[in-house]
């Protein structure tokens, strides 16, 4: 009995040579593309202006000031730490106010939807599970193209898309359970109850009179990022500290999940409310996502799979991989989004729909199987 | 019949030690829907003892198992673990009484040997709990008993049927139960794998006074290896006892609806000659 030999499980040996790569090369890509979002846009500058700006000590050593741009004027004067940003120059304000935030929001979309998708793809055991596969997707979109349609108010669609979206897995829950579930149930109640709010979303599409909804309307359900600030941010990042240590700690009951249902039970894990649980931790991370997102694509399908593909099964590995790798995914993605076409944006879940697709493709043609871990 | 229920609730308040059943079942009714697979008036595993459960396909044998591990909950009739309900205890409670290797298994495919034992610590491990000193002891324990130390950092899907099934018996072995329940471990795997399998029940037994229940399809194993058989027959107990006793002619045609010489030596052989119509 060698006693230095390393453990699978012992704290710290997760942070192994390829996932501190994953993480490195994670951090190289989002932080390049970071800085092309910040350089570019509208509002031109050098590099240098943008990175003088973006290290402006008037934000980074003044706490009321930092407060303020992060926090939002009402509520920074709340809490007594309000500052006049009038101080600050032009570079300063674009940089902090409009295209950083955009960044840090991309970053935590993409912790979500990666970590979604990995829960997801233990509970079912299937490797093409995404966030949406019991139903989010259409849940939310139903309940913003509502809320468009009845003209309920923009400011509600954060909130229509969560409710939305929980509605539907409830649903697809309540379709599935007979005495219990099993991950083929599970997956089939969401392809029938994402099918019928398909079909109502689409024929509530006919009631759209206007071309800006209409437009508001395809950048939600395509998933953008366009005009999201630090209000968007201050929405995504306190359900975001919830979802990561959560899901750090759930890998270990995702691991025992995955050695098939029997043998979970008989080492005596209640299978039916560890499922309900875990699933319930994916979908809050999946709507975080899509409150400030709209249904952005791919990412929580690719991401996973890409990071189990380096580290393997171990559900601990996977889920730190996915934090840094699915915002290096969406902060790239969101770049390309916004600066790739001159004069316009495309919705970045275009882009990753773009990027995913093909990366499936190649899987397909190398490996022939898809749904055995 | 006279087991009277007021015994059981003393025997359950009664250190364990004067308790000689491990599992007891009674009155018991177990299916799927409508149709009743087994029913069963008392059924005894014995405490300290291997006992193995014999019969033809479709005689029960899983069902009962299933009953066993609160899997499936009876019909009628209760299954008592060491004079408690298993189907009233917390899983994870039952658990570390109680350890179940299922007849087939998967694990992801590069999963190692140790990682595969170390989830057998599961009922043991709070919801944020590490591995602390004594899991790691009785992982080591584990896999030198099933003999796949060398293995620890093979992945599961580069090991043989026959070590596969010593890497899942490790893990159970992990799981340090009173009682171990077995559905048909040797099935699928070569001579020399189905005699360590065998070998590690008894050693397990004999070493760790660990109780076990196993379900067998080969009858002449059973009657090697058991200390006690069950003979089910069409969901039924058609005998029980030392495989002295049950093995004979009778049993062979009753319930095997095979035509077969016992001879009885130090366990009794059996010589089939030809199925019965």
């Amino acid at each position: 009995m060698t006693h230095e030999h390393r453990r699978p499980d012992a704290a710290g040996s997760q942070f192994d040579a390829t996932l501190l790569g994953i993480a490195a090369v994670s951090i190289l890509l989002a932080a390049v593309a970071a800085l092309v979002q910040i350089r570019f846009g509208a509002y031109a500058m050098p590099m240098e202006t943008a990175l003088r700006a973006l290290l402006d000590e008037k934000v980074l050593t003044r706490p009321r000031v930092l407060a303020t741009v992060v926090l939002g004027e009402s509520t920074a004067r709340t809490l007594g730490l309000f500052a006049d940003l009038s101080v600050l120059s032009n570079p300063t304000i674009v940089v902090w106010t409009i295209r950083l935030p955009r960044v840090a929001v991309a970053g935590f979309v993409g912790v979500n939807l990666a970590i979604s998708g990995a829960i997801f793809q233990a509970i079912t055991r299937n490797e093409l599970a995404s966030p949406y596969v019991l139903g989010v997707s259409s849940g939310a979109g139903v309940a913003v193209v509502f809320t468009l349609v009845f003209s309920l108010g923009s400011y509600l669609l954060p909130v229509a898309a969560v409710v939305g979206g929980t509605a539907a897995f409830a649903i697809v829950y309540l379709v599935a359970w007979r005495g219990g579930t099993t991950p083929v149930r599970l997956v089939l109640a969401g392809v029938v109850v994402g099918t019928i709010f398909n079909s109502l979303q689409t024929g509530m599409f006919y009631f759209i009179d206007s071309n800006g909804v209409m437009r508001t309307a395809i950048a939600w359900l395509a998933g953008s990022l366009v005009g999201v600030g630090w209000e968007q941010f201050r929405i995504v990042s306190v359900p975001t500290l919830l979802v990561v240590p959560l899901a750090v700690v759930a890998a270990r009951h995702l691991d025992v999940l995955l050695l098939g249902e029997r043998t979970a039970r008989s080492l005596g894990m209640s299978v039916e409310r560890a499922r309900f649980l875990l699933s319930a931790l994916a979908i809050l991370a999946a709507a975080t996502a899509v409150a400030v997102a709209g249904l952005v694509g791919f990412v929580g399908l690719v991401v996973p799979h890409v990071v189990r593909t380096f580290v393997g099964t171990d559900y601990r590995r996977i889920i730190v991989g996915s934090v840094f790798a699915g915002p290096a995914l969406v902060v790239v993605a969101d770049t390309v989004a916004r600066l790739g076409l001159p004069g316009t944006q495309v919705p970045v879940g275009v882009v990753t729909g773009l990027l995913g697709g093909p990366y499936f493709l190649y899987l397909l043609r190398r490996t022939g199987t898809f749904s055995e871990f | 019949m006279s087991q009277p229920t007021t015994q059981d609730r003393t025997d359950a308040r009664e250190p364990r030690q004067h308790d000689g059943r491990a599992i007891h079942a009674t009155d018991l009714q177990l299916g799927y829907g409508e149709e009743i697979v087994v029913d069963v008036e008392t059924l005894v595993i014995p405490r300290g003892e291997v006992t193995a459960l014999v019969g033809p396909n479709g005689s029960g044998k899983s069902t009962l198992l299933k009953a066993f591990s609160a899997e499936l909950a009876p019909e009628t009739g209760s299954v008592l673990l060491h004079g408690e309900s298993v189907n009233d205890r917390p899983p994870k409670e039952l658990a570390r009484e109680l350890g179940l290797l299922d007849q087939e298994n998967t694990a992801p495919a590069d999963l190692t040997v140790e990682s595969l034992v170390t989830h057998g610590r599961y009922p043991h491990r709070g919801f944020l709990e590490g591995l602390d000193a004594e899991d790691e002891r009785a992982i080591d324990r584990a896999l030198e008993m099933a003999g796949v130390e060398s293995l620890r950092d093979v992945p599961v899907s580069e090991l043989s049927g026959g070590q596969k099934q010593l890497a899942f018996i490790a893990m159970v072995l992990a799981q340090e139960t009173d009682v171990l329940l077995l559905d048909e471990p040797t099935t699928y795997l070569d001579l020399y794998h189905q005699l360590r399998v065998m070998e590690v029940i008894r050693t397990l037994n004999r070493n760790r006074d660990v109780t076990v229940c196993v379900v067998l399809h080969d009858l002449q194993q059973a009657a090697r290896f058991a200390d006690y058989l069950v003979a089910l027959d069409g969901g039924d107990v058609y005998d029980w006892g030392p495989p002295a006793d049950v093995v004979d002619d009778q049993l062979l045609a009753d319930v095997f609806g095979v035509d077969a010489t016992v001879s009885s030596g130090d366990e009794p052989t059996i010589e089939p000659r030809r199925a019965l119509d």
